[in-house]
């Protein structure tokens, strides 16, 4: 059986609503067009274009055509039948801030060519692949575009599949520790078969829902690699002494060939110019430096409906810069696509340089279960304060008296959605009794539930006393580094002074932050809410129940989960929680797993396991006036979006590209420095690829 | 006078070998490793990690092996110029170091000189003039410069510069320079960023030698050899450089074995804050990230370079000024 499985969810966008949504929903949801088998050729549908920049290298014979260079079929955007965006034209190049060299893995992220990807729709599509068929959950049949090229235009075939398989992830020297976590279940790795050069296939025993979720991440899961070129670092194709007198100059901490073969292999670090990738624009620049170029893979999969090879940017220019002052360069005009390190408070300063630097700010949504929440430590070490912390009437009593109205107006313009920390009204599973159940301000009940846990004792400072008679004063870890979260401590420090129990904020640095929960000598942190709060039924819940360490309301109980080590949940409700996760993962049909997400939803914000404050806040976005197709609104996070990712930045083009390009831009504000002119020139004639 | 070199220079071997072990102490001793800190970063920004790749990189970088193994392999190491790897750039220390250092020296040379045009005019005049209006405003002055936080005014600075010149934000030249080679265009562009940072720098710098040279001239002023020379019709500028002046200048040249270090490390907070291509930024966030074998070979390297900057203006003070001799030579 053959068919794809769209995961739905949310559809934030409403004017996606309208007919051009169900257009794109009828076309995405027939197998055929999400395979892309109608094209049958696309000289004869859809009239190929050479790229304007690359003519000069074809015409020298450097570079293939591009019917060469695209795969048969390749991925047709149809773009148009999205809101507010249409095909472009090649060429330009725009600058973006990043804090650190590493930060350049973003380009991963925002490029966001994947095995498989969600769309705007929060459907999962092929991509770099042609189809997939999934059988029962557990045989992933996966179907490669032939034709399709690396960037250093070497095809790319199942043979990369069966290298990393075979010669990386079951080779006892580059995975001593076995294969990936992400591709066990039950601890048990898939069956992998090359079917021909262009299929593979991945089968499990049990049905695997995280496979295709892994995939499309925006840190993804990389089942395949460049072969040919991994190949020279590998020894068992490479003679040893060439790979010895490798190893010898290599730049790596131990001189191994292992060491060798993992520096080069930075495929979400994206730090090796030499390494061929799939994504839209490949690094030019080695580190170290201060400005890093990406210019465009001219193998691209992608083109548009007018025949255009995609990305449409020639080149995407990130330069390093110190964080802190991203905002105020971003300000001045000097970047052309930011998001990262902006925030809602720069959102003035931002705007009034708008005015002067032809740029455009525009507020899209975060989607965090809460922007800070609170975290009672249920693992606590302390023998009083642990039962209490366990006590959920405790827990309730300790939300209902935070008044969140309060800390909407004063920190956030009363921008910002009040609530429990839960699912976001974007999500399909949204039910609003989540979010609003035992987070209505009522400080009067909260006295009410403290006293009737038996706490009605006080000292001379109003501050209730513990059983064991010490006052009860907690010390909530902080990570520190935002001020908006001392803030909102203070705010919640008087209004739990109101009930009767004080607390002291310590800001800490993160290791010692993280240790101090994990060890259970921490009472109460804070960090952000759900990592994804706009998940459909088909999107893992693992976040529900106590899956993970990092979990900070139970650490322990994750660390259990994952590793064995410490002791399982004893409390009823989360034990609820992780067999719920596990029927989840066992179920097969979207129903089901519908009804687990909602039972699992109902049980945590029953329990309150977190203390949410506010969500939904607006995220700055600046974008030059030039750039198209960039939404006026969307939603701004890691995962599922992968930032500017589904939103797909190779779809993002200039205006006046060929007549001005950015230069026009920095021109504006300082005649005497002509930036960029030659920078764009050496691509447009050397191509710089 | 050999024989003293030579001591002394013997005397530096032990000092450096007590320096290393301690700043490699120093930099282990907070909780976790430079792979606690990546995953914590990584965690900030929504993303996470494979535990399994962590095993892996920590094997990789030898974070698994004994305190004292790191700290030999890394000492035995910097003997013939391997100063250890960085985690954070996934390359040698010296790679990462290189490109920097001659930005860092343009700068911290400029700093200074601009420190010593203004200090030295100012603080002969203060001297000379004490206690009159000159003195007490350009004092001032001086004290606002102290007082005055560097972060705050190389901010402020930096958007008057970007709003009335439209300089770019931060760096040491426009971004599109960054990666050519030096041209004519490229050093007027450093030139037109590179005043931000000078000023800033210096003018905290300034009010200090104002100061400590007045208080020196002031010492020598009042001296007999000074009347007497002014009773002999000495005119008075040339007597005041040509005696006075000289024998103020002692504390400068002890200053040298404190300056040396500091071209290389410059100012670190207003080079983070200007997000200057200096060195400075990097031995922070390298101390942030614990990315010890950078953070400790650029430490070592500052040793290195007081300890030989000590010697130095030892030898330029005993050269210069005949009281400070060794007992045994002066006579």
């Amino acid at each position: 059986m053959r068919f794809f499985h769209p995961l739905r969810l949310p559809r934030r966008i409403d004017s996606l609503r309208r007919l051009g949504r169900w257009i794109g929903l009828a076309l995405l949801l027939s197998p055929a067009v999400v395979a892309q088998t109608t094209l049958i050729d696309p000289g004869l549908e859809i009239k190929l274009q050479e790229t304007p920049q690359l003519l000069d290298k074809v015409a020298k014979g450097q570079l293939p055509s591009i019917d060469q260079r695209l795969p048969q079929p390749p991925y047709i955007d149809r773009m148009e039948q999205l809101d507010q965006r249409q095909p472009g034209k090649s060429g330009g190049s725009i600058t973006l801030l990043m804090g650190k060299a590493k930060d350049v893995r973003q380009l991963v992220v925002y490029g966001y060519a994947r095995l498989v990807g969600f769309n705007e729709s929060m459907q999962l599509v092929a991509d770099l692949l042609h189809s997939i068929d999934v059988e029962q959950g557990r045989i992933f049949t996966l179907h490669l575009r032939p034709g399709h090229r690396w960037s250093d235009g070497q095809p790319f075939t199942s043979e990369d599949f069966r290298y990393y398989w075979q010669d990386v992830a079951s080779n006892d020297q580059l995975y001593p520790y076995g294969q990936p976590n992400k591709l066990m279940v039950n601890g048990k790795p898939p069956k992998f078969e090359v079917l021909d050069q262009y299929r593979v296939r991945y089968s499990w025993d049990q049905p695997n829902p995280d496979f295709l979720l892994a995939l499309a991440g925006p840190s993804p899961l990389y089942i395949y690699r460049p072969a040919h070129y991994m190949r020279q670092f590998h020894r068992d194709y490479t003679d040893a002494d060439t790979l010895k007198e490798l190893v010898a100059n290599a730049n790596t901490k131990k001189k191994t060939w292992v060491a060798l073969h993992q520096r080069k292999d930075h495929q979400y670090k994206f730090d090796n110019p030499d390494l061929p990738t799939l994504q839209p624009w490949m690094p030019v620049t080695p580190a170290p430096a201060e400005r890093f170029r990406f210019v465009r893979n001219p193998y691209y999969h992608r083109i548009d409906t007018q025949g255009m090879q995609l990305p449409y940017l020639d080149q995407l220019i990130v330069d390093i810069s110190s964080k802190k002052l991203v905002a105020a360069k971003t300000g001045s005009g000097e970047s052309d696509l930011q998001g990262r390190y902006l925030s809602l408070s720069d959102y003035t300063f931002l705007y009034q340089g708008a005015k002067r630097n032809a740029v455009d700010v525009l507020l899209w949504r975060t989607s965090r279960g809460s922007r800070m929440s609170l975290y009672p430590n249920l693992n606590a070490s302390d023998p009083v304060w642990r039962p209490l912390l366990r006590n959920v009437d405790f827990r309730r009593a300790l939300s209902l008296a935070i008044n969140r109205h309060e800390i909407n107006e004063v920190i956030f313009f009363g921008l910002a959605l009040e609530g429990a920390d839960n699912l976001l009204p974007e999500s399909p599973l949204f039910r609003p009794q989540y979010r609003s159940r035992w987070s209505s301000y009522s400080p009067d009940v909260a006295n009410r539930m403290l006293d009737e846990l038996g706490l009605e004792q006080r000292d001379d400072r109003g501050i209730r006393l513990l059983p064991d008679g010490r006052p009860m004063e907690i010390v909530v870890q902080a990570a520190g580094g935002s001020t908006e979260e001392t803030d909102i401590l203070e705010l919640i420090h008087d209004h739990w002074m109101d009930i009767g129990v004080k607390i002291h904020t310590k800001p800490t640095e993160r290791e010692v932050f993280r240790n101090r929960i994990f060890s259970g000598d921490a009472l109460m942190s804070v960090w952000t809410g759900l990592p994804n709060a706009i998940p459909s039924a088909d999107m893992s819940p693992a976040q529900l129940a106590p899956t993970s360490q990092q979990q900070l309301q139970w650490s322990k109980w994750g660390k259990h989960y994952e590793t064995g080590q410490e002791q399982p949940p004893d409390l009823p409700a989360a034990q609820q929680l992780l067999a719920l996760n596990q029927q989840w993962r066992d179920a097969t049909d979207h129903q089901q797993r519908e009804s687990i997400w909602l039972q699992m939803l109902d049980i945590y914000s029953d329990n309150v396991f977190t203390i949410g404050t506010v969500t939904r806040l607006l995220q700055p976005i600046v974008i030059s006036q030039q750039l198209r197709n960039v939404p006026r609104e969307g939603m701004w996070n890691w995962e599922p979006n992968a930032y500017f990712g589904v939103y797909r930045p190779d779809r993002f083009w200039l205006e006046t590209a060929e007549q001005k390009g950015p230069e026009a831009r920095t021109s504006d504000i300082n005649s005497d420095i002509s930036p960029d002119m030659n920078e764009s020139k050496t691509l447009a004639t050397e191509g710089a690829l | 006078m050999a024989h003293y070199i030579l001591k002394r220079l013997l005397l530096m071997i032990p000092t450096l070998v007590v320096i290393s072990f301690i700043i490699f102490v120093i930099i282990q001793l907070p909780p976790g490793d430079y792979l606690e800190s990546y995953i914590a970063e990584m965690e900030s920004q929504g993303e996470s990690i494979d535990p399994q790749q962590i095993m892996m990189l920590r094997q990789q970088y030898g974070l698994d092996e004994p305190f004292m193994v790191q700290y030999l392999t890394w000492s035995t190491g910097m003997l013939h110029g391997d100063f250890g790897y960085s985690f954070e750039y996934g390359l040698p220390v010296t790679d990462v170091v290189g490109d920097r250092l001659f930005l860092t020296t343009v700068i911290s040379i400029f700093t200074i000189i601009f420190t010593w045009l203004i200090a030295f005019p100012i603080g002969m005049y203060s001297a000379t003039h004490q206690y009159s209006w000159g003195d007490y405003g350009l004092t001032l002055v001086g004290f606002l410069g102290l007082a005055t936080p560097n972060f705050l005014l190389a901010l402020v600075m930096l958007y008057f510069a970007n709003v009335t010149f439209g300089t770019s934000i931060g760096g040491l030249m426009a971004p599109e320079y960054l990666n050519q080679d030096w041209s004519w265009d490229k050093i007027k562009s450093v030139l037109e960023h590179l005043w931000i940072p000078v000023v800033v720098i210096g003018t905290s710098g300034t009010a200090a030698m104002i100061r400590r040279l007045r208080a020196n001239l002031l010492d020598e002023l009042h001296k007999p050899y000074v009347v007497t020379a002014r009773a002999k019709g000495v005119p008075p500028f040339r007597l005041l450089v040509k005696y006075p002046l000289r024998s103020a200048l002692n504390f400068f040249i002890a200053d040298i074995g404190n300056m040396l270090p500091s071209i290389i490390s410059g100012a670190e907070i207003v080079a983070l804050v200007l997000s200057l291509p200096t060195t400075g930024p990097i031995l922070i966030a390298a101390l942030q990230s614990q990315d010890m074998y950078l953070a400790g070979s650029f430490l070592m390297f500052l040793a290195i370079l007081t300890v030989i900057g000590v010697l130095v203006s030892d030898l330029a003070l005993a050269l210069l000024d005949p009281r400070i001799r060794l007992h045994g030579e002066a006579r």
